[in-house]
């Protein structure tokens, strides 16, 4: 079983006013292709961290040190990719990098060492402001072969899709943007591929829709295009990072439903980012638990779910108001 | 005796020129010591009625009666007087608090205010509220924005008590929290309103807190009543459109208890 | 001391914090060096600069020192420029803060006299209150304030506007608090960092204003000032050029060091921002 994606010891530091606040403390988990795997957390536990590290995203500023390493299956020889080289001013770190590469696991051949690596610009980084789903319109720095690129490989839905989609730039554009950018596509193919992306998020009245500004949509509509303009150029890998925690319980169902029907759909590869249990376990294969920054329980959804090896797992679960159980809430005040 | 009743109350609002009703002929009514839940979707008006019973925005038609009393009478000073019964807790209490303010600050408004106690007695005061609330006095000199989402919920909760109300509206009180903390401030909620006999008017779209701490229940649908009732027997078995639609929509996490 | 360090983060607050502060120094040390009236005759009339190590930069046409009239009108511009900006910004934000948070009548009222006081050109308003009231110190900033209120009222409104939306406002309105009360503990506190991002253009405006006034003679007469000299030298101007040139240097400088210092305050509170 070959991993798609490889993450060893990964430790992310951000700094504020000069201090360093450590955000993920050696991170290490594999994903294999196809797979859906959700990262939960609380607030503080580094699962959005981890997200955006994994798709390039990160802050300019952070520290990196460790590994991330993609085989992309679509192409035909496995490459790897190493992910920590985000900011130019941490390029130093590519020689740790390669050293820390090589004493990970064979199949994932030692990133300086190899001529087929490449790397996330930072640039990628930036223009995700602006542009929706993680559409990419500049090119990485290193390109040796093929790089793994933000959008083409990766498709990004944030939490809030009003900061994600750009409100003076029709919905259609936004999404044809991404795909004309990322599949060769004429203006006209790329209007008629967002089309069909937006009767695939079932978007009502795809036809007007494409001409409509994001303020004209309610939010779960406003998240459908984003997914839609995630998924324009055919990524492998999506990731949803809290992307239905704005939205009410109806609405979030909802999209759950789309994510799922889609991942299946297209063979994508899912990592999906949640506060909540309850909802990861109804859309994963596999529960990664983070808290305060370390990777502390990993395991099939089953296996959290009924039989949790970590007492914060059980506290997890245990917090968790479902209609399905008795609430562990104190209702009688046996304690003050 | 209710502590609030409210009969047909409507809001209208213009959406690209056409008016609508964000709350159209809302009546409902809580008891004392009563939690009364608002469910719905975003956009089902819960919020607006929140707004509305709290006078911070005024109905277009419709009556609040508030401890026996016509609340909508009241303006000026004789409205900030009664405030002190009728409190509220926001979502994000980072929002609903000056975000220049320590939390000493934040407890001392009220009791001030009202004149509940003197500026001597104040500190005293503010560190018997903070240990209510299950918070280290020594808490009250920082500032608002350097304290975690709990603590803050905590003050905020504090802040609402301090009058000594016998109604608090929660709007999304702990929808924002991370599921540990949230079971503790609501069993800090329940907890008061043993001890203190308050009421609340508990808004949220998340049936299983609801099923948790309600006694009943009303859903809403695009500013109109859908159904009402036993909050527990209304989520096992909904009548309404919409409150199928809401208990479907709930994750479910099946779990084989050993 | 974090925040100085930010601020002296660029090269040009560095300039200007030293210009302003040679500014200070110069005002403050006025009367230490220049004890007396900077007025009295100290010596011969049109004394060219560096010819008399006591007189350095020489003397004018009546024979007054001019480097002591330099620093004593250091003070001055310093002091009219700051009290006038303090007295525009104090109006505007007040007005701005009443407008935005009561809305209606009041809102509507405060902003047509805003308008009308904007709708009149400043410097003409200045001159017009100053010839009828007569020149006085307190006469010429209020003068300038009156003039210059008109910006940071409409920068507080549209603040106001939108911090009287959040939650905050609310919260305080919850607990029974006095809305004049919340408006000016609760809001304006909140809606001034752009109010007071306008303070150095404001400040150097008020500067230029009281100069100009002075050149006309409408200043203070009893007090020296760099426009007067300017005024005075003017007189003079193929003989000694020098005498309208040196407070004509000390005035752009100290407008430039005010515009730079004021451009460094912004620049550092938007880095803060943009980490928190």
């Amino acid at each position: 079983m070959t991993a798609l994606l490889s993450i060893r010891d990964l430790r992310i530091a951000y700094r504020r006013d000069g201090i360093e606040v450590p955000a993920l403390k050696g991170v290490s988990l594999d994903m294999e292709a196809g797979e859906r795997l959700a990262i939960i957390g609380e607030s503080g536990s580094g699962k959005s961290t981890l997200a955006l590290a994994v798709a390039g995203l990160l802050a300019r500023g952070s520290e990196i040190d460790g590994t991330i390493n993609w085989k992309i299956p679509k192409s035909q020889a496995p490459h790897s990719f190493a992910l920590p080289s985000v900011l130019p001013d941490i390029s130093p770190t590519r020689g740790e990098i390669s050293s820390s590469a090589a004493g990970s696991p064979p199949a994932t051949p030692a990133v300086g060492e190899t001529d087929r690596d490449s790397s996330i610009s930072p640039q990628v980084g930036e223009m995700s402001g602006r542009t929706e789903g993680g559409a990419v319109e500049r090119q990485p720095f290193h390109l040796h072969d093929r790089p793994l690129l933000l959008g083409r490989d990766i498709g990004f839905v944030f939490q809030d899709p009003s900061s994600s989609l750009d409100p003076v730039m029709p919905i259609g554009k936004q999404i044809a943007e991404v795909a004309r950018t990322h599949l060769d596509l004429t203006w006209r193919e790329a209007y008629a591929k967002a089309k069909t992306l937006l009767q695939r998020v079932r978007l009502p009245d795809p036809d007007s829709a494409l001409h409509a500004y994001p303020h004209q949509l309610s939010g779960g509509q406003k998240q459908r295009v984003a997914i839609a303009a995630a998924i324009a150029a055919g990524p492998k890998i999506l990731i949803a990072d809290e992307a239905t925690s704005a939205l009410d319980t109806i609405v979030q169902a909802e999209i759950v439903a789309l994510i799922r029907r889609l991942v299946s759909e297209d063979g994508m590869t899912l990592i999906f980012i949640s506060h909540d249990i309850a909802l990861a376990a109804s859309l994963a294969d596999r529960i990664a638990v983070l808290r305060r920054g370390e990777l502390i329980e990993l395991g099939e959804t089953s296996q959290i779910v009924n039989a949790p090896q970590q007492a914060y797992t059980r506290a997890l679960l245990d917090a968790h108001l479902g209609l399905d159980a008795e609430p562990q809430l104190d209702r009688q005040g046996t304690s003050a | 005796m209710s502590v609030l009743a409210v009969t047909n109350l409507t809001k209208r609002y213009h959406r690209g020129g056409k008016p609508f009703a964000a709350v159209d002929e809302v009546s409902f009514d809580v008891g004392p010591a009563e939690t009364l839940a608002l469910a719905g979707p975003s956009g089902s008006g819960k919020s607006t009625i929140a707004r509305l019973v709290l006078r911070l925005i005024e109905p277009d038609a419709g009556r609040i009666d508030f401890e026996g009393a016509n609340f909508l009478a009241l303006s000026g000073a004789a409205l900030r007087a009664r405030r002190a019964r009728l409190q509220m807790v926001f979502q994000d209490p980072l929002a609903a608090f000056n975000p220049r303010a320590t939390v000493a600050r934040v407890l001392d408004d009220p009791l001030r205010i009202h004149g509940i106690a003197p500026r001597s007695e104040r500190p005293h005061r503010i560190a018997a509220l903070l240990e209510r609330v299950g918070l280290d006095t020594g808490l009250a000199a920082r500032a608002i924005h350097e304290i975690s989402g709990g603590q803050r919920q905590r003050v905020a909760i504090a802040r609402a008590i301090a009058t000594r109300p016998s109604l608090i509206v929660l709007d999304e009180a702990v929808s924002a929290l991370d599921v540990s903390v949230r079971g503790q401030i609501l069993e800090l909620l329940l907890d008061l309103q043993r001890q203190e006999r308050i009421a609340y008017l508990f808004i949220s779209h998340d049936l299983g807190v609801i099923r948790a701490v309600a006694d009943r229940v009303v859903i809403l649908d695009a500013g109109r009543i859908a159904e009402s009732g036993d909050a527990r027997a209304v989520i096992a078995d909904p009548q309404s459109a919409v409150g199928k639609a809401l208990v479907a929509a709930m994750p479910k996490l099946i779990r084989n208890r050993p | 001391m974090k925040r100085l360090r930010r601020f002296l983060h660029t090269p040009e607050a560095i300039a200007g914090a030293f210009i302003l502060a040679l500014l200070l120094v110069m005002a403050l040390t006025a009367p230490l060096f220049f004890p007396g009236d900077p007025q009295a005759i100290a010596g011969p009339a049109l004394l060219p600069p560096f010819q008399d190590w006591s007189l350095p930069l020489g003397t004018d046409r009546l024979g007054r020192d001019v480097l002591a009239e330099l620093f004593h009108g250091a003070r001055t511009s310093l002091a009219v420029g700051l009290a006038a900006a303090a007295a525009a910004l104090l109006i505007g934000a007040v007005v701005g803060t009443l407008a935005g948070f009561a809305g209606g009548l009041v809102d509507e009222a405060l902003m047509r006299i805003t308008d009308a006081f904007q709708t009149v050109p400043s410097f003409l308003l200045a001159l017009a209150f100053v010839s009828i009231i007569g020149p006085s110190l307190g006469v010429v900033v209020a003068a300038i304030a009156l003039s210059a209120w008109t910006g940071p009222a409409r920068v507080a409104r549209a603040e106001v506007l939108s911090i009287r939306e959040r939650d905050c406002v609310a919260g305080a309105r919850v607990i029974g608090m006095h809305p004049l009360e919340i408006a000016f503990r609760e809001v304006l506190p909140n809606a001034l960092p752009p109010v007071l991002a306008l303070s150095s253009v404001i400040v150097a405006a008020a500067i230029l204003t009281e100069a100009a006034l002075s050149f006309l003679g409408l200043g203070d007469p009893n007090r020296v000032t760099w426009g007067g000299m300017i005024a005075e030298g003017r007189a003079v101007l193929r003989t000694a050029p020098l005498l309208s040139i040196v407070p004509g240097v000390a005035l752009m400088l100290t407008v430039l060091g005010v515009y730079l210092a004021g451009e460094g305050v912004v620049e550092s509170t938007a880095v803060r921002r943009s980490l928190s």
